[in-house]
């Protein structure tokens, strides 16, 4: 879903309040949109800059579709509500879940959405080292560059990552009953790639 | 609402015994009765030699047995085809139906039926007055409540179904207009519990519920609030009174009297879900050339659901009036009290009756089921306990109580009353005052869940009596040696328990426990290793039955032995199908080899008549219509308030019982040679069975099977068919049998002889228990206690039950294993109730429509004790005690138990449920 | 198209929607309602099946949440194929004997996840002081609202303490 916009303000539609999760419809207009990189090209100071696109960013990166599968501990989250996962299942060795439990079990290939079940063909837990759940954009924005943490990536393989993985771009297309990511993956990859050009600075 | 013998005769009929081959001439297809009679086909009984339930087999092999297994083509007789109906709910209650857009259901998708309350004021459906409220709420009215139906759709296929579903998820279905804010309604019932004890426990009380009568308050303020004051009722003095020594005992209480130590608090309990994991549904075709309406489903009110189903298409016009309806009830997957009198089996009905011809199946979804399954009430609670410091005795007691009873009376009324005769748990007081009420709301309709009020009552309760033992202090078993009511003495109504009271032993072996003896070593070690670890105990006394409770069954020996029961009993996992065949094996010498439960129909030679309200009716009228010997206050009454083991099973023990004095005992006194005058031959009652024979002292053991077939070849009574009723009484009744004058608490006998037919014996003279029985709360009790330790991790809050022990009693244990399931099960729903499960009430709560597992969390494996629960079963206090129920009281002290734990653990009292992790990290420092 | 092999026979191949669950194809089309629903959503597991891989590993899925037409190809067990010409398998017999089930209608979903952790452990033993943990992880995600568990997990013990020989190591 491409936004267009022509002005640097951008429109924000309010996305549904908490107490009315998972199941209510998906409308066409429904997700929050993204500022595009041209809308920062106010702020004068490269390093402010910088630090606004990714503040801007972390829209996508604290959003329940990336924080649920990136949590703090073993047990990924669930919904819009971001409530523990149920049943309870766990990260196991290699992220794919315990033996009895594992996430390619019931998380197909594609979504169901008659039955409202996400689905990747990858479908799996980040690893430890890249939970960010509870953390602050400043904390996730160093963590996401630390090549200790981000999978041995340098910040420009960062753009690739966000802007064209697979598993990743299913955050904007959860499938029936879940709000998509804010934006587009589209979008998402050129803020990192202007993040990236600008010097990656992180907020405060 | 009761109606005529003769529509009950025409409505209620034999089920599908007669197996009649369907259309498509499976020949071997069984009947539906076939199919849930045990133990089935497969013919291995584990029952019979007491390695396993009677339905083993049957349920590990996945046979059809549930309502939800049943399709048209599974049924004998009925169309091949299943067509599939569903229900739209509105998910708002605060504004008016305006009306309903179908538009996205075209081509393939578009229902074959839609029905709206319009179409059935039209065919002159009526609801029977326990659901009193719109079946289908009309265009023009605010839904009474969330989740009100608003029309049924009927689809000729599933495909059709399925496919319209997931159309109108994404669809704005229903329109709603002017904004009139919730609908508002009378309360559905207030009362007031009021007991003054005479100066001596001997002495007559000086004022009681039994003795003077229950009483409501006459009025209620503009918001609907009763007015308890001591406002002069229209209807005369009663109320006044009660209120007056009510008003006494809150002044004692707010004295400021520096001898007593008095607690005032509050306590809130949540709204909830039994989430049995079978949702409900049903199975119906009516028969429109027959005029015969079939129905399958899964309640534990058989015959409620029948004759409401009855009442509802009594007086339908045209093509909806049926001459015949036929109800199979199937097992249940799980009850828990929210299969008793749910309107369901009404839609069931409806979704035949506008769709003729077919057979069409209506089913919950999970979704739809939290939308509309009955909850439990939430309860708004404040206690008082004034208690003697120096003697430690709680000299009085005052509670109020409100229950949210949600979108449509159900229960509510009896919720109410039972929660509130339950207050004093197993104390004695000499000083009580309750009042309690329950309000309409626009939430899920409340009615029956596993512990009926008493739950609630009981947790506010032993979690105020701990709160006192800290205060005074006291020790709390030792407080509650001193408080417990003794054998013979009075309850809150007023009367005395006529079972026995156990309550010494039930402490004694909760105070020697480990978990109780080490819980100050242990509380030290967890310090040490940066845990916080707290014990905690409680204890309850819950009635079993509920005052106007009926069995029926019938139990039949064939020549070489094999036993048959019937019984009116329904199976939601409780297992009473086994239960019956061990109490009827108890008299007969050998385990049932088949067991049908939840028959209501096949008891014709009893011609049983019923009329009246057994709990509201006068001695008067009783009296008049028991001269009727066909007459009974009741006929058929639900499987609830853990009744399985002392009533679902009563009458065919009863009709054991005949069995063996008239058919079996002179059979064996001839296979042994004694003369009719020996002496001998009166001492049946001595008489044993040992591994299938029969052992009198001095004689040779008689093997079954030659008895029964001298019984068969003398004629004998080899089949009986008994009735009983219990208002905290069982009835009682002499029928001239064989000469002899046979007492016993039955109030209706039929038996066979030989390879006879039944023939009814008239009762020769029958005494029902009098009916100001209805002002006790409870003559019968059983009691449970628990001691818990918990472990709490400082920084997450989080809670894990280290290990847990709970002590029970139950009179005879049928079935042992049976029981020690239920304590388990119990165990595990009251973590649930403790520490996960909630449902907020109105638009965030489960009557959007929008509620499924995610997020109501029930107790999983991984957060019980698995090995570190012991549960231990008090033998009876002799072997002639009947059986007592048990499967409410197991789940009872858990949940105050848990609380005190976290108290111990904490220092924190929680007055609310369910205690998260999120709450108790929020209270650590 | 959907051609898949239950308790070792064929059905299909037949047509079948996009949107068809597999719960739906086996209990609304086959008429196989040993497999039940019970929440539609993963959480209970009442709808588990075997699934048995080609590579002769085998686990339980849920058939609510996945399409029928996922199944295509595969070769899956039911409750109703445990039992073989009539003698009930070890964990059905043991099941009965521990009285692990009341109500039943989860029975199904906890056969399913018993059978395959019995042959899990054949094929990897697991140590006796593992023992209890690899139950619960087994079991976990299958919700009983009427035993507390307990039994259901003897049961499962029991059949593997007595042939200790076979799964533990």
């Amino acid at each position: 879903m491409q936004l267009n916009l022509r002005s640097p303000l951008f429109v924000s539609i309010v996305i549904l309040s908490a107490s009315m999760p998972a199941s209510h419809a998906v409308s066409e207009a429904a997700s929050d949109a993204l500022a595009s990189v041209e809308s920062f090209a106010s702020i004068g100071d490269t390093a402010a800059r910088s630090a606004a696109i990714f503040t801007e960013l972390g829209k996508v990166l604290t959003h329940p579709r990336c924080l649920n599968c990136h949590p703090a501990g073993d047990r990924p989250r669930q919904g819009d509500m971001a409530r523990l996962h149920q049943p309870p299942v766990e990260r196991g060795a290699d992220g794919f879940g315990l033996p009895a439990m594992r996430c390619p079990i019931c998380h197909l290939q594609a979504n169901f959405d008659a039955a409202g079940m996400p689905g990747n063909p990858i479908w799996h837990l980040a690893p430890r080292e890249m939970g960010w759940e509870g953390k602050t954009l400043r904390e996730i924005c160093i963590q996401i560059k630390d090549p200790a943490r981000n999978g041995n990536r340098s910040v420009d393989a960062l753009i690739e990552h966000i802007g064209e993985d697979h598993l990743v771009g299913w955050a904007w297309a959860p499938g029936y009953g879940r709000q998509p990511a804010p934006g587009t993956q589209k979008q998402a990859g050129a803020l990192v790639e202007a993040w990236v050009k600008t010097g990656a600075e992180c907020p405060n | 609402m009761r109606i005529s013998r003769r529509e009950l005769l025409k409505s209620i009929t034999a089920s599908g015994i007669a197996l009649s081959v369907s259309r498509l001439a499976i020949a071997e297809e069984p009947g539906f009765a076939a199919r849930e009679t045990m133990p089935g086909r497969q013919g291995w009984n584990p029952a019979a030699t007491g390695v396993g339930r009677i339905d083993g087999v049957a349920k590990v092999t996945g046979a059809k047995l549930y309502a939800a297994d049943f399709r048209g083509a599974d049924l004998p007789g009925w169309p091949q085809a299943t067509s599939h109906a569903m229900l739209i709910r509105a998910a708002d209650a605060t504004h008016i139906y305006t009306g309903m857009d179908l538009s996205r259901l075209s081509g393939a998708l578009k229902p074959a039926v839609v029905v709206t309350a319009d179409d059935l004021a039209r065919a002159g459906v009526r609801v029977p007055q326990f659901y009193a409220g719109d079946l289908l709420c009309p265009v023009g009215k605010t839904p009474l409540y969330l989740g009100q139906p608003v029309a049924l759709l009927i689809f000729e296929d599933f495909d059709a179904f399925d496919q319209a579903r997931l159309a109108l998820r994404d669809a704005t279905v229903l329109k709603f207009g002017e904004e009139t804010g919730p609908v508002k309604m009378p309360n559905y019932a207030a009362f007031r519990f009021t007991r003054i004890a005479g100066p001596t426990a001997d002495a007559p009380d000086v004022y009681s519920p039994v003795k003077n009568g229950w009483v409501s308050p006459g009025f209620t303020e503009s918001s609907g609030h009763p007015v308890w004051a001591r406002l002069p009722a229209p209807t005369g003095q009663a109320y006044v009174e009660a209120a007056a020594y009510g008003e006494k005992i809150r002044a004692e209480l707010a004295a400021n009297n520096p001898t007593l130590l008095v607690l005032d608090r509050e306590f809130e309990t949540q709204s909830i879900d039994p989430m049995f994991l079978e949702p409900e549904s049903g199975l119906a075709w009516y028969d429109a050339g027959r005029k015969s309406l079939e129905l399958v489903v899964g309640v534990q009110s058989p015959y409620e659901a029948a004759e409401s189903v009855a009442y509802l298409l009594g007086s339908a016009n045209g093509a909806f009036k049926s001459a015949h309806i036929n109800t199979n009830f199937a097992y249940c997957g799980g009850g828990f009290g929210g299969r008793d009198h749910t309107p369901f089996p009404l839609y069931v009905a409806l979704a035949a009756m506008f769709f003729p011809g077919r057979c069409v199946r209506l089913a919950n979804n999970r979704f739809e089921q939290f939308q509309s399954g009955i909850k439990r009430h939430a309860f708004k609670m404040r206690t008082q306990v004034g208690v003697d410091r120096a003697t430690g005795k709680i000299v009085a007691f005052a509670a109020d109580q409100a229950l949210d009873g949600g979108g449509l009376a159900n229960y509510s009324p009896a919720v109410a009353t039972t929660g509130a005769t339950a207050s004093l748990g197993l104390y004695y007081v000499p000083k009580v005052d309750v009042t309690t009420y329950s309000f309409h709301s626009r939430g899920v309709t409340a009615g029956s869940m596993r512990g009926y009020g008493t739950l609630q009552t009981m947790t506010a309760l032993e979690v105020l009596v701990d709160e006192v033992c800290t205060a005074l202090p006291l020790d709390p078993i030792e407080f509650r040696r001193r408080n417990a009511l003794a054998t013979g003495g009075r309850t809150m109504t007023g009367n005395p328990y006529i079972v026995s009271v156990r309550t010494p032993e039930i402490l004694d072996k909760l105070e020697k426990h480990p978990i109780w003896a080490q819980r100050a070593e242990e509380k030290a070690r967890g310090r040490q290793a940066g845990t916080l670890v707290g014990t905690g105990v409680a204890c309850a006394a819950k009635d079993y039955g509920t005052g106007g409770d009926a069995c029926v069954g019938s139990v039949e020996i064939a020549p070489d032995g094999r036993i048959t029961i019937h019984c009116d009993a329904m199976e939601m996992g409780t297992g009473v199908g086994t239960a019956v065949a061990n109490r009827v094996a108890a008299h007969l010498g050998r385990v049932a080899d088949e067991v049908a439960v939840a028959r209501i129909d096949t008891y014709g030679p009893l011609a049983l008549v019923t009329s009246g309200d057994s709990y509201t009716m006068d001695q008067k009228t009783q009296d008049a219509a028991a001269r009727n010997p066909r007459w009974v206050p009741a006929i058929s009454t639900a499987t609830t308030a853990s009744i399985g083991a002392h009533v679902g099973t009563h009458a065919a023990a009863e009709a054991a019982r005949v069995i063996f004095r008239f058919g079996l005992w002179p059979a064996a006194l001839e296979l042994w040679g004694i003369a009719p005058k020996d002496r001998r031959a009166n001492q049946w009652q001595t008489a044993r069975w040992k591994d299938g024979q029969l052992v009198m002292p001095g004689l040779p053991s008689l093997a079954l099977p030659a008895i029964a077939a001298r019984a068969h070849a003398r004629n004998g009574v080899t089949g009986a068919m008994t009735h009983g009723f219990n208002r905290w009484a069982w009835s009682q009744a002499t029928f001239q049998l064989a000469g002899q004058a046979w007492t016993a608490d039955i109030d209706a006998l039929a038996v066979r002889r030989g390879a006879g037919k039944y023939a009814r014996i008239n009762r020769s003279n029958v005494k029902f228990p009098p009916t100001d029985f209805n002002r006790i709360g409870t003559s019968y009790t059983s009691q449970c206690g628990t001691v818990v330790r918990v472990e709490i991790d400082r920084s997450t809050g989080a809670l894990r039950i280290a290990k847990a022990y709970s002590v029970l009693e139950c009179g005879q244990a049928l079935v042992p294993e049976l029981v020690v399931g239920q304590a388990q099960g119990g165990f595990a729903m009251g973590v649930g109730y403790a520490l996960h499960e909630t449902l907020p009430p109105y638009e965030d709560g489960p009557g959007n429509g929008k509620w499924n597992l995610g997020q109501y969390l029930v107790a999983r494996g991984s957060d019980l004790p698995l090995n570190g629960l012991q549960i231990e079963v008090l033998p009876p206090v002799d072997p002639a005690e009947r059986p007592k129920g048990m499967a409410e009281v197991v789940m009872i002290p858990v949940v105050p138990a848990l609380l005190n734990a976290i108290y111990d653990a904490t220092g924190h009292r929680f007055r609310s449920l369910p205690v998260t992790q999120a709450m108790i990290k929020g209270v650590l420092k | 198209m959907l051609s898949v092999t239950i308790n070792g026979r064929a059905y299909g191949p037949r047509e079948v929607r996009d949107e068809l669950s597999m719960n739906d194809f086996l209990r609304e089309y086959l008429g196989m309602t040993g497999t039940k629903f019970g929440c539609g959503a993963a959480q209970c597991l009442s709808c588990a099946v075997i699934v048995d891989g080609p590579d002769g590993t085998s686990y339980t899925m849920p058939t609510c949440i996945a399409p029928a037409a996922s199944f295509n190809g595969k070769s899956i067990r039911t409750v109703e194929g445990h039992a073989k010409n009539g003698e009930l398998s070890v964990l059905q017999k043991a099941f009965i004997e521990h009285f692990a089930f009341q109500c039943g209608y989860c029975t199904a979903g906890f056969l399913n996840e018993g059978q395959v952790l019995l042959e899990r452990l054949a094929k990897k033993p697991v140590a006796r002081a593992d023992l209890e943990k690899t139950i619960v992880e087994a079991l976990d995600g299958h919700l009983c609202r009427c035993t507390g568990y307990i039994k259901y997990h003897e049961a499962v013990r029991a059949v593997i303490l007595a042939d200790p020989g076979r799964y533990l190591s």
